[in-house]
């Protein structure tokens, strides 16, 4: 038996103290109560026979003082915490991770896997031994403290509650890390990893893990499921009404399986369609020329008999459209029909011509397209795109004359010729372009550069160095391809939108406006305010769904949305696993755990020390101890 | 009580809630002296009573009644007629013809007045009624009160029409002191040539001992007559614990535990007290009656009179 409380010292002294306290109670009398009688013979006569048994009473209020002193004794044992020595030399330190991945919410046990685990991790709790100290971390994307190291269950089974499952996947190899780190230095360590099984294992193990004991719980017993592992959607640069989608669809299991896909536009069915999948196989799928709906589009897959699989987070995606949004468009030119063309292509575009003679016209424009002229340009006129400039107001300096050359090399990532075949175009006659510093080649042949982009005073531009009319650009599809894909990119409405982020990644959101931080919307309706840097701002998502991103005060305020989603196939990967080995360490099942209650000695010890008072109080008034 | 009477030192005081006077010989008390005097005028018949046992003889020889026989009676006035027919003793009472000088003597200690005041009450409506008969039937009475001294006296008076002059008497007794009978006695006997029916009204509790009181009213010759006031809260105090017992005459001290064991021996001891009394009175021929003052006066009255030794 051990001191686990107060020290003995401390406890000889308090002990000391009260007990000289008890005694001086008992050696000093309280004045008597008067009490007159009317004849004290009487009295006298029935004392005397009394002295004899003096002696007698003396003895019993010794055992009243006695009572007392044992009452004493025993509540300074019980401030002392009395536990069986083989309790107190045994304290272990543990830190328990409970996985809280996606795969946790898989319902093959009821309620899900995560309460499973929770109903594990809370018999190790109760459990405890008097001296082991636990603490609770949650192990999702990243891992997260949620208590003290305690022995206490009143502090850790409430942090308990507080774990959630995420739309992430766990990262063990972090949550190790930090399990070492809670344990440097501290007796009997031991890690107890609560899971499922299905996450990352690390092929090493940190060198401070090596040292404690390292104990799996496995939660889960069956891994039937059906995800979407990817999904993606685009306009169509030329229509944007149309857009295409993306899709794959992975059946995790080992058996073949029928599958129904729909996909939803604002919540309207837009498209259905029933796939056959064989074991483990990766279905994708691409929904071309898809319409109607709006900008939020779902994607939802089910097993084609009705029932339902075990992880019911991936079954569904989100992705969004970039916005569609009409641009203002100046074309400065005396007439080039192939231009006015290309232009109209596109409904989004609101284009006004003007003779070269009337720039700058009084209302503002995105974007200004220069036909072999190169005035000034104004500021509220917007990017610029010249076409043949001459010499004098362009903004590359104008090189050497070229005849019969064509685009040797270009820069096939360029929002401008994306998605165009330019080696098979001649040009008869044009110059070439000599980038300034800081400027980018986009074309160029073996003459010379021939396209290049730039900025200058804060206002981008495209400079292409031919007439394209004295070329067979303007009869190819890459033409109106290059007009508008560098309209477009002037507008930042280029392809490299992203449709939808992925889960348990820092995503990096272009925001709408100017800003240092902004408030951050996530699908569960939890607001959060993320820092914005170069005109992005920056979080870590967890979950999945359709986020709101608002940026700026008052009138100035502006939201974009954008979708997140699991998209993660190792993590719909949900079979569990009845024993996990870490690095080649086999991990094994926790011990040590006593099932039923806590014996606390001292809560015990309070209770005699309560009996005897009632003792004591029934002595008194039945005046046997007076 | 209050936390700071335990660290109180002195003994407390204790003195009665004085009846008002009022109260004390109402109309309805002196409508049931009327009624108590017609009962006695049964034995009394208009004439002076004869055949005490008295030492000084009357010459009446006619019956007047009967009465309970107690021991030391003379075996030769036992009816025993009366115990043939009805298996009951009963001793014959004569009449006697000669006037009687009857003393009442009131116990004025402070014990008397012990809790209400109640057995002082009682003691000085006893010694009223009893002198209204008296009084009633032409004898002499006096009224004495005593405590360690005899502290004041009611000069001698005769004729029911005095009985006013005996109420205003008992009304300004007031009670303290302490007990000795035997030197109040002695005093008293010496005032009083003239011997007679010495009524002593008291709860008897003497340091010095009941028995010399009475002995001196024995030996000079006087008869007699001890009606013991019984409280019986006396013997059943209500208190337990740590006390300091303190007499309420003498003050004496005493530090006492007071429990269930110890308050059933002090009520023994009271039974034993008053026994003693009882015995010691019998065996003297001295008439002996415990006045329980929880009875009303006029039934302990009527109590005296068949008891004997009042009225014959």
């Amino acid at each position: 038996m051990e001191l686990v409380g107060l020290p003995l010292s401390t406890l000889a002294a308090i002990g000391a103290g009260a007990a000289a306290l008890t005694m001086l109670l008992y050696v000093l009398k309280l004045r008597r109560r008067p009490v007159a009688v009317p004849f004290s013979r009487l009295w006298d006569s029935v004392l005397r026979d009394r002295e004899s048994s003096q002696l007698f009473s003396r003895l019993r209020r010794l055992l009243s003082l006695l009572l007392q002193l044992c009452l004493l004794g025993l509540l300074l044992f019980a401030l002392g915490q009395p536990e069986p020595s083989a309790h107190a030399s045994d304290g272990r330190h543990l830190v328990l991770l409970i996985d809280a991945s996606a795969s946790m919410k898989a319902t093959d046990v009821a309620p899900n896997r995560l309460g499973v685990a929770k109903s594990e991790a809370k018999k190790l709790v109760q459990g405890l031994g008097p001296s082991d100290r636990l603490l609770i971390v949650e192990l999702g994307a990243v891992p997260t403290p949620l208590s003290n190291m305690s022995g206490d269950a009143a502090e850790l089974e409430p942090a308990l509650e507080k774990v959630h499952a995420s739309d992430t996947r766990a990262d063990l190899e972090r949550g190790l890390e930090f399990a070492a780190d809670a344990l440097r230095g501290l007796p009997n360590p031991e890690i107890i990893l609560v899971s499922d099984g299905a996450l990352g294992i690390p092929k090493e193990l940190p060198s401070e893990v090596k040292n404690a004991a390292l104990r799996y719980v496995p939660v889960g017993k069956s891994g039937k499921n059906l995800a979407i592992t990817e999904f993606s959607v685009r306009r169509y640069p030329l229509d944007k009404s149309r857009h295409e989608a993306l899709l794959e669809v992975t059946n995790t299991n080992d058996q073949p399986v029928d599958a129904e896909l729909s996909i939803y536009g604002d919540g309207a069915v837009i498209e259905t369609e029933r796939l056959k999948l064989g074991p483990n196989e990766r279905l994708p799928r691409v929904y071309p020329s898809l319409g109607g709906g709006g900008r939020k589009l779902e994607a939802r897959v089910k097993y084609s008999n009705g029932q339902s699989d075990d992880l019911p987070a991936d079954d569904h995606a989100f992705a969004l459209l970039p916005e569609r949004r009409r641009v203002r468009v100046l074309l400065v030119t005396t007439g080039n029909t192939y231009l006015e063309a290309a232009l109209l292509l596109d409904e989004y575009l609101d284009v006004t011509m003007v003779a070269p003679n009337a720039y700058p016209p009084r209302d503002a424009f995105e974007v200004t397209i220069f036909d072999s002229v190169a005035p000034a340009p104004a500021k509220h006129t917007g990017s610029l795109l010249y076409i043949n400039p001459p010499a004098a107001g362009s903004p590359v300096k104008i090189g050497k004359a070229l005849e019969e050359f064509g685009f040797d090399t270009w820069d096939k990532k360029h929002p401008s010729l994306r998605f165009s075949a330019m080696g098979d175009i001649q040009v008869a006659a044009g110059n070439a372009l000599v980038p300034g510093e800081g400027d980018q080649v986009v074309g160029a042949s073996d003459e010379g550069a021939i396209l290049v982009s730039g900025m200058r005073q804060g206002t981008r531009f495209v400079a292409l160095g031919f007439d394209p009319r004295r070329s067979d650009f303007v009869l190819r599809v890459a033409w109106p391809l290059f007009v508008l894909g560098t309209v477009q990119h002037f507008v930042e409405e280029d392809t490299s939108y992203i449709s939808s982020f992925t889960t348990g990644q820092v995503w990096n959101i272009p925001t709408p406006a100017v800003v240092e931080s902004a408030k951050l919307v996530s699908p569960s309706g939890a607001e959060h305010v993320v820092p914005v840097k170069e005109g992005r701002a920056a979080h870590f998502g967890s979950e999945a769904g359709v986020y709101k991103l608002v940026a700026g005060d008052g009138t100035a305020q502006t939201a974009v949305e954008f979708a997140a989603n699991l998209s993660d196939l190792e993590e719909s990967k949900i079979t569990p696993q009845a024993t996990l080995s870490i690095a080649g360490q086999k991990t094994s099942a926790p011990s040590g755990f006593s099932s039923g209650p806590r014996r606390e000695y001292w809560i015990m010890l309070l209770i005699a020390a309560i009996a005897l008072s009632a003792l004591e109080w029934l002595l008194y008034h039945r005046r046997v101890t007076v | 009580m209050g936390v700071l009477d335990l660290f109180r030192r002195g003994p407390q005081s204790v003195r009665p809630k004085a009846r008002s006077s009022d109260d004390l010989f109402d109309d309805e008390f002196q409508r049931k002296l009327e009624m108590l005097a017609l009962i006695s005028r049964r034995v009394f018949a208009g004439r002076l009573r004869a055949d005490r046992r008295s030492k000084k003889k009357g010459s009446g020889v006619e019956f007047a009644d009967h009465r309970d026989y107690a021991p030391g009676d003379d075996f030769r006035q036992i009816d025993w007629g009366i115990y043939q027919r009805f298996g009951k003793l009963l001793v014959r009472l004569y009449e006697e013809e000669e006037d009687l000088s009857i003393y009442f003597i009131v116990d004025c200690s402070a014990s008397m007045a012990f809790g209400n005041g109640r057995k002082f009450d009682q003691a000085r409506r006893l010694a009223a009624a009893l002198a209204y008969v008296g009084l009633a039937n032409l004898d002499r009475v006096t009224i004495v009160g005593v405590t360690d001294q005899m502290v004041s006296r009611m000069p001698t008076t005769r004729g029911k029409g005095r009985i006013f002059k005996a109420f205003q008497f008992l009304r300004e007794l007031e009670p303290g002191g302490a007990t000795n009978l035997k030197d109040a006695l002695e005093t008293f006997v010496a005032q009083h040539k003239r011997r007679g029916l010495a009524v002593l009204i008291s709860d008897l509790y003497d340091p010095a001992g009941f028995e010399g009181g009475i002995n001196v009213l024995r030996y000079a010759k006087f008869e007699p007559y001890a009606l013991h006031v019984v409280d019986k809260s006396d013997a059943h105090p209500g208190f337990k614990g740590d006390v300091m017992l303190y007499d309420c005459e003498t003050g004496e001290e005493r530090d006492v535990t007071v429990t269930p064991a110890l308050l059933e021996r002090i009520n023994e001891a009271y039974g034993d007290y008053r026994s003693t009394i009882e015995r010691y009175c019998v065996s003297r021929q001295v008439p002996y009656f415990a006045a329980d003052i929880d009875m009303p006066f006029d039934e302990l009255v009527l109590k005296v009179f068949r008891s004997g030794g009042f009225l014959r």
